[in-house]
């Protein structure tokens, strides 16, 4: 009897290491910043400045970190400091409608390979064209309903605002 | 997985038989559950218009919709059509169709952007001189009645237009759906129009073109009593068109005691200043990069 009981206790000690630690990962992997390479070889008729390549490459990342903490928390406030426009208003409305069906969607494990297509001549808006991959978890009233991992297109407006770049417009579109 | 479960629970016989009872009860507990179909979408719907997706099976379910602008929950009866309205599609983007009894099946299907029904037109300057090569641009972007950008090639019409002539025409094809272009500024100073079009979609920029640097800069002075006004003909660029007011011109006068300036606006197209008068001065005049012809002026008889 008491090599049964210890056993048990062996075995539920293990369940609970094992979860915690993938909670764990779960958890650090969801925080973590997205990982954007960036190609501006292409971009016309302006060639980008190493400046500007540097804070497009920075803020598109900070815009999906947003995106996935906004639409996993329900937070449309998350969206002001990246997203304007369209952009901001569909992921607003996004938002609203996983509040009242009692959604939440994950962007997990995020990989972002930018290439920038046209650059305006007086460089007031950007085209960039972002292959996305990552782990898409839809989770409502409580269950997964879609835990898939994606390779998805998108078609991407980005202006500067005051201090950054902002995604004005993103389109998944079945290939470029 | 075996031999780490076995170094954990050495010669455990009871759990050792426990383990595949289990398993298989949670093997025939996943058998008995209704096993839901795949629902069939259509692989692209075009922004706006309603279509259905059809949800095999029997019994009730939840449904789904969920997409870049839009997300919903419905129970279904499952073996019947969803009919998704025109409203729930306007984004273009991906979209999941997700059908779940205790289990889920997905669809994913994307909505493409409808025809172009505005243009986005953005032209700089607004303020051109006027005869300067490439110094107006401009880059359209299409949009669908939605504000999605459409991104099949369409081909845009550019019309640069000065007191109703047409300056410069050109038709350019878009590509991810934008097209954009350079194009030189008129002879005459006024109101240029700048207009793109598709179809009976136009939108106009107005550009103001203005004179250009000043040209054959020319002075001429007059005595007055204690001094010596120096005034230019009226300023004019180099294809007559009469420089703004404020533009600034500059008189130089060198004499023995060295040099003097006086900054100058133009008022009423000509620049005017007063100057003491010394025997033996040489007074100049220049806008920007644009030098005059300089006066001598001798002693006073």
């Amino acid at each position: 009897m008491k090599i049964i009981f210890k056993e048990m206790m062996l075995l539920l000690i293990t369940t609970f290491v094992v979860l915690t630690i993938s909670l764990l990962v779960q958890i650090s992997t969801s925080e973590s910043l997205p990982r954007v390479e960036s190609d501006f070889r292409k971009a016309a008729p302006r060639t980008v400045e190493d400046l500007t390549q540097q804070s497009i490459t920075r803020d598109y990342g900070f815009a999906w970190e947003r995106l996935d903490r906004a639409l996993s928390s329900n937070s449309p406030w998350l969206l002001e400091a990246y997203f304007v426009g369209p952009a901001k208003v569909r992921l607003a409305n996004a938002i609203a409608g996983q509040e009242s069906s009692g959604m939440q969607s994950h962007y997990l494990n995020q990989n972002h390979k930018l290439e920038a297509v046209f650059y305006s001549p007086e460089g007031d808006v950007m085209e960039l064209h972002d292959t996305a991959q990552y782990d898409l978890q839809l989770v409502a009233d409580g269950k997964h309903i879609q835990d898939e991992h994606v390779v998805l297109h998108y078609v991407v407006l980005m202006t500067p605002a005051a201090d950054r770049w902002v995604v004005r417009q993103m389109q998944a579109v079945p290939q470029f | 997985m075996w031999s780490l479960i076995n170094t954990v629970l050495p010669s455990s016989s009871v759990l050792r038989t426990l383990f595949p009872l289990f398993g298989l009860a949670v093997c025939l507990t996943k058998a008995s559950l209704a096993q839901v179909e795949v629902p069939r979408a259509p692989a692209t719907v075009v922004a706006g218009s309603s279509f259905s997706v059809f949800t095999p099976g029997s019994g009730k379910a939840t449904f789904y919709l969920v997409g870049p602008g839009h997300s919903s929950k419905q129970q279904i009866a499952l073996g019947q059509d969803v009919h998704i309205k025109s409203d729930e599609t306007a984004s273009a983007g991906r979209y999941l169709a997700v059908v779940c009894t205790e289990t889920c099946q997905s669809a994913s299907f994307y909505v493409t952007p409808a025809d172009p029904a505005a243009l986005t037109f953005l032209v700089h300057p607004s303020r051109v001189p006027v005869q300067e090569e490439n110094a107006i641009s401009g880059a359209v972007f299409l949009f669908d009645r939605f504000h999605n950008l459409v991104l099949s090639p369409a081909t845009i019409n550019f019309t640069l237009t000065t007191d109703g002539r047409d300056l410069f025409s050109r038709s350019m094809p878009s590509n991810n759906g934008v097209a954009w272009l350079r194009v030189g500024s008129g002879r005459a100073a006024g109101t240029a129009q700048l207009m793109a079009s598709i179809g009976d979609l136009k939108v106009r920029r107005v550009v103001r073109q203005v004179a250009s640097s000043p040209c054959n800069l020319r002075i001429k002075a007059q005595r007055a009593k204690n001094n010596i006004v120096v005034e230019t003909d009226p300023v004019r660029d180099c294809s007559g068109n009469t420089v703004p007011d404020g533009t600034i011109v500059t008189f130089t006068r060198t004499d023995v005691d060295g040099k003097s300036t006086v900054d100058v606006p133009i008022k009423q197209g000509v620049a005017r200043a007063q100057m003491t008068p010394s025997a033996g001065a040489v007074i100049s005049v220049a806008s920007g990069v644009v030098m005059g012809n300089p006066i001598s002026i001798g002693e006073r008889p």
